[in-house]
């Protein structure tokens, strides 16, 4: 039984958080790095605004699910989360707070705190709901993740992240570290089905296509959890009869996830120049972002702050706008009957709230399903399924109990009130967390990828 | 004695305020100005031109949406305190140009009682929400805006001071022909709380009007919106 360090629940092991080892020194030495231009010019404005301008007004508590679906308990507010790493910079790093410490909010860092943060920052999916409550636009989450970018400068990350994320990726081309062959045998297996099912129809699953107008990169997981979304691809990709290809580890990294997004900034960028090796060899006219959504985020979005225009000769998109171009340009005939069960929609964060993805997916399941039902919150409002900020992956100690009990019964009580049967997401990382959910609330709800049901409306 | 108080709080302090509140707000306002910032991050719907950009900030400062949306109390007292100060200052601020508009007592006092109300119920909701903790700083500028404010529409109702003479003094002041202000001791109280207040104020407060300038949800440009 490993002792309480925030709350009754543990994401991260002893061996991790290493809670009896001094680490406070270290910790405000990695914090003071983190506030200097040279180390942290990426997010160091919104970072520091956040720190200085908040007060305390708590208006982002009421936007964040895990503060309402715990019953609202205090620890589980944006701002208290914030504010254990906020006093701390107080007291080290302003004036006002070394000259009037605890008066104007400021705290000496304790071994207690450093622990503390470090399981409190994982807490916080970083779905920046919260962001969009403040009045002046600051953003609790980008505090959450700097103190993980600090955490990480100790050692403190959690293995499904970095050891088995990231490293993983680098090294094997997938996070889940998928074969070729198996690969190849699951990619046979998927054309062999289609074929089976679509009488007549020829499917070619080209990989490693150099040239191709479209080269999809997909979260691995999907390979293994989620085979129906590849088959939906597959599908609608020779449907549509346009030139694609997927990838495989013959040419780099064959897994759109970017894990460090999480966690550190230095192992995102790791993770960018791999995708960039991968998409010079394969030189598509377009990188197609599958079902994951902070692929999206990094790939879509930050990877174009990030990288100079010059090192990156593509276009990146996600797999709905492309799905949605098809849609608009009459190349996929839908007949929605074939989809009669009443659906509704999360919009993952990543692709809303943080990627601009709103409209895509709502014309797609129109034309795709007969009965779709509008879950509320939704769009930029909706609440995070917690499976955000690599929670999705990270079920060990009892994390899995915190993910159900906080997240996901605010967010189960969400999809009930819509009595739809299919949950349609586009996202990877919420597709784990809504099928923990049904297993763990006994639900009769199917989750589905929006490929699937868009491959199963296609009229031949 | 009281001549030197009258020196102090009406003819050095104000120089010193204003010096004060200028060079702190320039520098909060410079500092945030040349942080780099490569990574936009956005929060969609994203903002696709200045224009609209500019309308989302003139709409968040006036309409409130965060607040309205997910907090209906702090939005009406957010609302009645910022409209109320708004008011209350333009009505402090027309010295600089004329000695009266019609109904300025009336209107001053109103806008006043609005803002030391919308105060008031801050302070209330720091005390019993327990959503995030409130330090002494926090309760502190609240406490001396509450001060200023109610000296100051008390002052207003009972039209204690002679709008004439706070004319001359306000322009004394601005052409550097400094010359005693009205005598009144409740005005003068009024006068000295108001100088701290802004003094304060941009090493506290006054951050969160500039970082509605550069916070997370304004932003864009055309690589942002998959328009590049």
């Amino acid at each position: 039984m490993m002792e309480k360090l925030f709350d009754e629940y543990r994401g991260l092991s002893d061996k991790k958080i290493r809670p009896n080892e001094p680490k406070s020194e270290q910790f405000l030495k990695a914090f003071k790095e983190l506030l200097d231009k040279k180390n942290n010019w990426a997010f160091l404005l919104p970072f520091k605004l956040s720190l200085e301008a908040c007060t305390h007004c708590g208006t982002c508590a009421e936007a964040c699910p895990v503060y309402i679906g715990s019953g609202r308990e205090k620890i589980y507010s944006p701002v208290y989360r914030a504010d254990m790493l906020r006093r701390i910079y107080k007291k080290y790093f302003t004036l006002s707070g070394r000259i009037f410490g605890r008066l104007v909010g400021a705290k000496e860092i304790t071994e207690r705190d450093v622990n503390a943060l470090a399981e409190a920052a994982y807490r916080c999916t970083i779905c920046r709901r919260c962001a969009l409550a403040c009045p002046f636009g600051l953003d609790n989450g980008l505090i959450m993740r700097e103190a993980r970018k600090i955490l990480a400068e100790l050692g403190i990350v959690p293995d499904e992240l970095k050891e088995e994320g990231v490293e993983n990726q680098i090294t094997y081309g997938s996070a889940p570290k998928i074969p070729y062959e198996a690969l190849m045998n699951i990619l046979d297996f998927v054309k062999s089905e289609i074929e089976e099912n679509r009488k007549n129809v020829n499917i070619e699953v080209p990989v490693d296509k150099v040239g191709a107008k479209y080269l999809i990169i997909n979260n691995a997981g999907d390979y293994l959890s989620f085979l129906d979304t590849i088959r939906g691809i597959v599908e609608i990709m020779n449907y549509v009869n346009e030139d694609w290809t997927f990838n495989s580890q013959n040419t780099g990294v064959f897994d759109n996830v970017n894990y460090g997004l999480f966690y550190s900034d230095k192992d995102m960028i790791r993770v960018i120049r791999a995708h960039l090796e991968t998409f010079k060899k394969l030189k598509p006219e377009y990188v197609v972002v599958g079902e994951c959504g902070h692929a999206y985020d990094v790939l879509g979005h930050l990877m174009k702050d990030l990288i100079p225009a010059e090192e990156r000769p593509f276009k990146v998109i996600h797999i709905v706008e492309l799905y949605d171009k098809f849609l608009r340009e009459g190349k996929l005939k839908l007949d929605k009957d074939k989809n009669s069960a009443p659906v509704t929609f999360h919009d993952s964060c990543k692709i809303g709230r943080c990627g601009g993805i709103y409209d895509e997916p709502r014309r797609l399941i129109a034309a795709s399903c007969r009965d779709f039902r509008e879950m509320y919150p939704n769009r930029e409002y909706n609440y995070c399924c917690g499976g955000g900020g690599g929670f999705a992956l990270m079920s060990k100690y009892n994390f899995l109990d915190f993910r159900m009990k906080t997240y996901g019964k605010l967010k189960v009580q969400q999809i009930k009130d819509t009595g739809a049967s299919t949950l349609i997401t586009i996202c990877a990382n919420c597709k784990r967390q809504f099928l923990d959910m049904v297993s763990y609330y006994n639900l009769n709800t199917t989750v589905s990828g929006l490929s699937e049901i868009i491959a199963n409306a296609l009229v031949y | 004695m009281y001549e030197y108080m009258l020196l102090i709080v009406g003819i050095i302090l104000p120089y010193l305020t204003l010096a004060v509140f200028g060079i702190a707000l320039a520098y909060n306002f410079f500092k945030w100005m040349f942080l780099p910032r490569p990574v936009m991050w956005a929060i969609f719907p994203a903002k696709e031109n200045t224009v609209s950009i500019l309308l989302t900030i003139a709409k968040r400062i006036f309409s409130l949406p965060g607040p309205r949306k997910f907090d209906k109390l702090i939005f009406t007292l957010a609302w009645m305190f910022h409209i109320g100060l708004i008011v209350s200052l333009s009505l402090h601020a027309k010295y600089i140009f004329l000695p009266h508009l019609p109904f300025e007592y009336e209107m001053g006092s109103i806008a006043g009682l609005f803002a030391a109300i919308g105060s008031f119920g801050f302070i209330i909701r720091r005390y019993y929400d327990k959503r995030a903790e409130s330090y002494f700083a926090d309760y502190f500028a609240l406490v001396l805006l509450i001060i200023t404010l109610l000296l100051g529409t008390y002052i207003r109702i009972l039209k204690l001071v002679d709008p004439a003479q706070l004319w001359g003094w306000v322009q004394g002041i601005l052409s550097l022909n400094p010359v005693l202000p009205p005598t009144n001791t409740l005005f003068l109280i009024h006068l000295f709380f108001a100088q701290i207040y802004m003094m304060y104020l941009p090493f506290k407060t006054l951050i969160h009007p500039i970082a509605i300038f550069y916070g997370q949800k304004v932003i864009l440009d055309k690589r942002h919106i998959g328009k590049e």
